[in-house]
């Protein structure tokens, strides 16, 4: 009797064990994400509702909201974030397919120019910024010569990247057209994330079966209706998916502007995640940082559902 | 069933660790606290007995204890190069001294921090429940934040409890103090702001009045050379609102305050400053670089192609070497190639420009130390205070770390500050420097406002309504704060 209730324990053990062993699998998963991803995000939204007075925490509803959102240099900084994602997006992109298809004609030594075009991808942002900046230090820089010349860029002075300001807003109280150093953030920006996007964009053209490009040949399809029809539709998925990348990092990424612009000139180039760094890590102001990280949030949420959204579209 | 049961399962067990997350955090509406250690508790008694000195202090425990602070400076940094070398060298010939006169009773160690993230690092520490410093060296702009964030502990009883709190400068004394009217740091050293100028630009000396600068400016411009370079930009968070700009508007006889709490900017003294600013960008008597920021508007004076700069006493330290306008040079690469400079006569010192029936007027922030809030040693930490204000100390701690002139009156006196450069700086500022912020509270706000709307009008839009563009920045911010 004993071993007969002896075995029928252990068979409910090991059937209970059988049974639940999925969750116990994914339970350190889920303890991970719970502490690195769930208890912050909430922990922000919490915090967003807060405001430190004295050393004490105080409910303070929807305020720290209000103070964002009703501050010049709040909308000023959402259309620079826009513009720049904009340009850095767009930049990087076009850059990016262009120099993907050269690497693709398979030219002598490409493998080396594929391992040389990579070198900027693996610096770090801050350094990046840092040696850009050094080229423009207005008198100084190694190329502030060459934009202060006013047969280029215009009397008197031509243009010094990081203390021009913008030209005239067009319309009043948007701050476009962007000021010089906004238009060379991208460019360093792009500079950095063309060659990873490049590699993405190679390893799909490499993948377009050569068989139907030969066939649409023997059709009398030209290159350039080939590229249109063929590779172009082929590689978008790809391409939605390098942009969803350059998006998020042009969205949350902060140490370019740290080391290139610092946010200027004036707040020309405070873009969101910057003004999130100086609101939190700069002032410490934690409640009125978690109000913008939530509305950041929002903002990465939309950017995901577009670039979803679109993937599909390129599916279809 | 089984599929139920999991979820079941998958949701107590993340609730509970979400619970544990929550609870493992210190209480949020109150800064974490350490139950009293028996430092502390020395502390408190022999506040009750009023015992300032080391020597007159609690009973020397069996061990030393270790007793922490946090400075910008780091003793084990020998590179001669590095900007901060002068703190660094003085924390290595002080600790092991320090160490030796406390022996069997404390041992400093030091931990450097990074100077703009020491405030970050503090609260964060004091909030996430981490480990603290017994003592933080850190400067008055910062102490409105650590006070706002609960990060220091209150020392007015203690301070006005020490010997030498009567020869302490009241000025110091209040940029030492919150808005709710306690001490929070204690003052050791007073960093005002003046104009370093090449005298050889400024052969009659530094213009007295902005009509005077403004025709010797001209004069410079037709020889190529600046008549003033300095922070103009809106970097580091507006930091220049605590310099140029706090100097151009205060001897013009303007505030950024009301005196109760609030931004008032639109004033016509302020007014009147702006205008002055404005024609000396429009003009061309400043350098484009002075908007750079990144501190890269020091080039100018280094090679004389600037003929002066306003900024903090401490600049001596940041700006070389130096190239004289005649040519000479001065280029150990060191804070020596400055005060060279002014022994020879080179580089003076001087006060800013102030309108006929107004006083020129300065800067003033105060360098000294706070104790934040769950110090383990206390107690060490007022030991430490004490000798630092001791009068054989306190004059190489003022020169060093301090970067300033001595918020003790009587340790001015002394040798180490009888000095050409000291002479000068003392004389220039004397009883003319006050802190920019006044009565305002939310000073890092504050000071980006202030620096953004003084930079648009300057620079970005010199042709735009100065008082307009003024109204809009202070309710900004009254709205906001």
């Amino acid at each position: 009797m004993t071993g007969s209730r002896s075995s029928s324990g252990v068979r409910i053990r090991q059937g209970f064990f059988s049974r639940t062993l999925p969750f116990w699998l994914l339970l350190p998963t889920l303890i991970v994400l719970a502490a690195v991803q769930f208890y912050p995000a909430f922990y922000s939204i919490f915090l967003s509702t807060q405001e430190f007075q004295a050393g004490n925490m105080k409910y303070v509803g929807l305020r720290n909201y209000e103070r964002v959102f009703s501050t010049s240099t709040f909308s000023d900084s959402l259309f620079i974030t826009f513009a720049f994602l904009a340009g850095y997006a767009t930049l990087t992109l076009v850059s990016s397919f262009v120099v993907a298809l050269f690497l693709n004609r398979k030219l002598r030594l490409s493998s080396l120019y594929l391992t040389v075009i990579f070198i900027p991808w693996v610096l770090s942002d801050v350094i990046v910024g840092l040696v850009f900046r050094l080229f423009v230090v207005p008198d100084y820089g190694l190329l502030s010569s060459f934009f202060a010349d006013p047969a280029l860029f215009g009397p008197p002075n031509g243009v010094s990247i990081l203390t021009t300001p913008p030209p005239p807003q067009v319309v009043p109280g948007i701050p476009l057209p962007p000021a010089p150093a906004l238009i060379y953030l991208i460019f360093a920006s792009a500079w950095k994330a063309v060659p990873f996007t490049t590699v993405l964009i190679l390893a799909a053209l490499q993948t377009v079966p050569r068989e139907i490009l030969e066939s649409a040949s023997i059709d009398g399809a030209s290159a350039f209706n080939s590229f249109r029809f063929i590779t172009f539709p082929l590689v978008l998925p790809t391409m939605v998916v390098a942009l969803f990348n350059l998006t998020l990092g042009g969205v949350n990424g902060v140490g370019m502007v740290f080391s290139l612009t610092n946010g200027g000139p004036g707040t020309a180039t405070e873009v969101l995640s910057f003004l999130l760094y100086t609101i939190g890590f700069g002032r410490l102001e934690f409640g009125r940082a978690a109000a913008l990280s939530v509305f950041m949030a929002v903002i990465n949420l939309a950017l995901i559902l577009f670039t979803l959204r679109l993937s599909r579209t390129g599916r279809a | 069933m089984s599929t139920k049961r999991n979820l079941v399962l998958a949701g107590t067990t993340l609730a509970l660790a979400f619970l544990v997350a929550c609870g493992g955090d210190a209480t949020p509406t109150q800064a974490p606290t350490r139950p009293p250690t028996e430092a502390v508790q020395a502390t408190e008694a022999s506040q009750a007995t009023e015992a300032p000195l080391p020597t007159d202090t609690a009973a020397p425990a069996a061990e030393a204890q270790q007793f922490i602070t946090w400075y910008q400076y780091d003793e084990q940094n020998e590179d001669p190069k590095s900007d901060e070398r002068v703190g660094n060298a003085y924390l290595r010939k002080t600790i092991p001294l320090f160490n030796e006169q406390f022996s069997g009773k404390l041992t400093w160690v030091n931990q450097p921090q990074a100077w703009d993230k020491m405030t970050l690092a503090l609260v964060a520490a004091v909030q996430g429940g981490g480990e603290v410093p017994d003592l933080m060296h850190t400067g008055s702009g910062e102490l409105v934040t650590l006070y706002n964030n609960g990060a220091v502990e209150d020392l007015t009883d203690w301070i006005k409890s020490m010997p030498w709190f009567s020869d302490l400068d009241p000025n110091a004394v209040q940029a030492c103090t919150a808005p709710d009217g306690r001490i929070y740091c204690v003052p050791v050293s007073e960093q005002p702001q003046l104009v370093f100028y090449w005298s050889e630009h400024f052969p009659n000396g530094y213009p007295k009045t902005p009509e005077d600068f403004l025709k010797q400016a001209e004069e410079l411009k037709q020889k190529n050379v600046y008549a003033i370079t300095y922070f103009g930009s809106t970097d580091f968070d507006g930091e220049g609102t605590t310099r140029y700009f706090w100097m151009a508007v205060s001897s013009f006889g303007g505030t950024f305050d009301d005196g109760q709490g609030n931004m008032r900017l639109n004033t016509p003294e302020n007014v009147n400053a702006i205008e002055f600013m404005r024609e000396i960008v429009a003009k061309g008597y400043s350098p484009e670089i002075v908007f750079a920021g990144k501190f890269q508007e020091e080039e100018p004076m280094k090679t004389a192609e600037a003929a002066s700069f306003p900024t903090g006493v401490f600049g001596y330290r940041y700006v070389n070497p130096l190239k004289s306008p005649s040519g000479k040079e001065y280029n150990t690469k060191t804070e020596k190639d400055m005060l060279d400079a002014i022994e020879a006569g080179d580089v003076k010192l001087s006060s800013f420009v102030a309108p006929e029936g107004q006083k020129p007027s300065c800067g003033l922030s105060v360098s000294g130390f706070v104790i934040p809030k769950g110090a383990k040693n206390m107690d060490g930490a007022k030991q430490y205070l004490n000798w630092i204000m001791d009068p054989q100390n306190n004059p190489d701690w003022v020169q060093a770390p301090g970067a300033g002139l001595p918020a003790l009156g009587s340790i001015r006196a002394a040798q180490t500050f009888q000095t050409t450069f000291y002479k000068q700086a003392i004389e220039a500022t004397a009883g003319l420097c006050k802190p920019w912020y006044g009565s305002l509270t939310k000073l890092p706000d504050a000071k980006k406002v202030i620096a953004t709307a003084i930079y648009r009008l300057i620079k970005e839009d010199p042709t735009a309504d100065i008082a307009a563009e003024l109204t809009k920045a202070q309710d900004e911010y009254n709205n906001n704060k």
